[in-house]
């Protein structure tokens, strides 16, 4: 099961440093056991998140077994002018999953 | 003289290097918070940071949901924040039946019994995280079962649990935690093993279990029989270890090693 917690702040002055911080619910199931049918179970973890300000990117993350269950990262950006910031994770076998915050700039 | 300053600063030093569990005072129980590492602490504090929530906010999500063919829980339980508020506090507690019920136990019961739903089961994601929204409705609250009366004979066969050598090793859980508490063991230090903070993030499973998965792994840790969870002998143990933990604080979600 995916899901996202996404903090940062809703309003910052232009120029401002801001910082995000995510956190995801995931197994990042490395695979490898048996599936008990003489095969192994694929691996299945989030292998990359990328982050997006209006439409420019301004993070990504590759994310290999070594990365934890339920993974967290936090990053800064310059809040530059009012726009959505898109988070987009991908699963292996070609899942994704987004999530939105707006950032409003004064 | 100055021999002596310089005995005295080594002995401050080990002292403030002294794990947080040195500082328990005897006699009295503790949180299983105070023996975390200061950054886990942090990390336990931090809603941005805990995985806890996830569960938490599922089981919100799971109490407004209605099943198909039954009632929300929402439909009976309005307004929850405040109508179930310290409910956690008073569990395990005897039923009318005369059988005793944890949390789990309560809501495996209504969603049978008044929901006519199929029972999620014991560690399954829902009621773990159905258990722990509701125990987090009493976070900050103090612990506050009832041990006489009814819930006499139950209390006192936890405590006997508590109190028996049993296993390979021959241990009593009071051995270690009450005796040995503050101390290491296998990398990590003895709690009083209150379980406040349960159903908690556990690092060694990845994600929320529930107290009595974590029993099972101590009845595992000193190579005794491992019993069914939601069964007579952890229930009797959990209410004991919350009978000993009066007082204390709900800290679910808590973070566990």
């Amino acid at each position: 099961m995916f899901n996202a917690r996404i903090t940062m702040p809703a309003e910052a002055k232009a120029g401002e440093i801001v910082e995000i911080r995510v956190l995801t619910r995931h197994p990042m199931d490395r695979g490898g056991q048996s599936d008990g049918k003489g095969g192994t179970v694929p691996r299945k973890i989030l292998n990359r998140l990328t982050a997006t300000y209006s439409g420019e990117p301004i993070f990504r993350l590759d994310m290999h077994t070594g990365v934890s269950a339920n993974p967290f990262v936090s990053f800064t950006t310059r809040a530059v002018a009012t726009g959505d910031i898109v988070f987009e994770w991908r699963e292996d076998g070609g899942a994704t999953f987004t999530r939105t915050a707006r950032l409003t700039v004064t | 003289m100055s021999r002596a300053l310089a005995l005295l600063a080594l002995a401050g030093g080990l002292f403030s290097g002294a794990p947080v569990g040195a500082q328990v005072a005897s006699g009295q129980v503790t949180s299983g918070s105070a023996f975390l590492s200061p950054d886990l602490a942090r990390r336990q504090a931090d809603p941005t940071r805990n995985p806890g929530w996830f569960w938490v906010e599922q089981g919100e999500e799971l109490f407004s949901r209605k099943p198909a063919g039954g009632a929300a829980c929402l439909s009976c339980h309005a307004d929850p924040a405040s109508t179930l508020r310290g409910a956690a506090t008073r569990y395990p507690q005897v039923d009318r039946g005369g059988a005793l019920l944890n949390l789990e136990g309560r809501i495996e019961q209504c969603r049978v019994e008044r929901q006519t739903q199929p029972a999620f089961g014991h560690e399954s994601q829902e009621l773990l995280a159905l258990t722990a929204y509701l125990a987090s409705l009493s976070r900050g609250l103090p612990m506050n079962v009832a041990v006489d009366g009814p819930a006499r004979p139950f209390y006192d066969a936890g405590k006997a649990f508590f109190e028996r050598r049993q296993g390979q090793l021959n241990l009593s859980c009071r051995q270690c935690h009450d005796g040995l508490v503050g101390q290491k063991l296998r990398g990590d230090t003895i709690s009083h093993g209150a379980g406040t903070g349960y159903p908690a993030y556990r690092l060694e499973w990845n994600g929320v279990g529930s107290l009595h998965r974590r029993l099972r792994a101590c009845s595992l840790g000193v190579r005794a029989t491992q019993f069914d969870h939601g069964g007579p002998e952890y229930l009797a143990l959990e209410l004991y270890l919350a009978g000993r933990a009066k007082g204390l604080p709900v800290e679910t979600p808590a973070i566990r090693r």
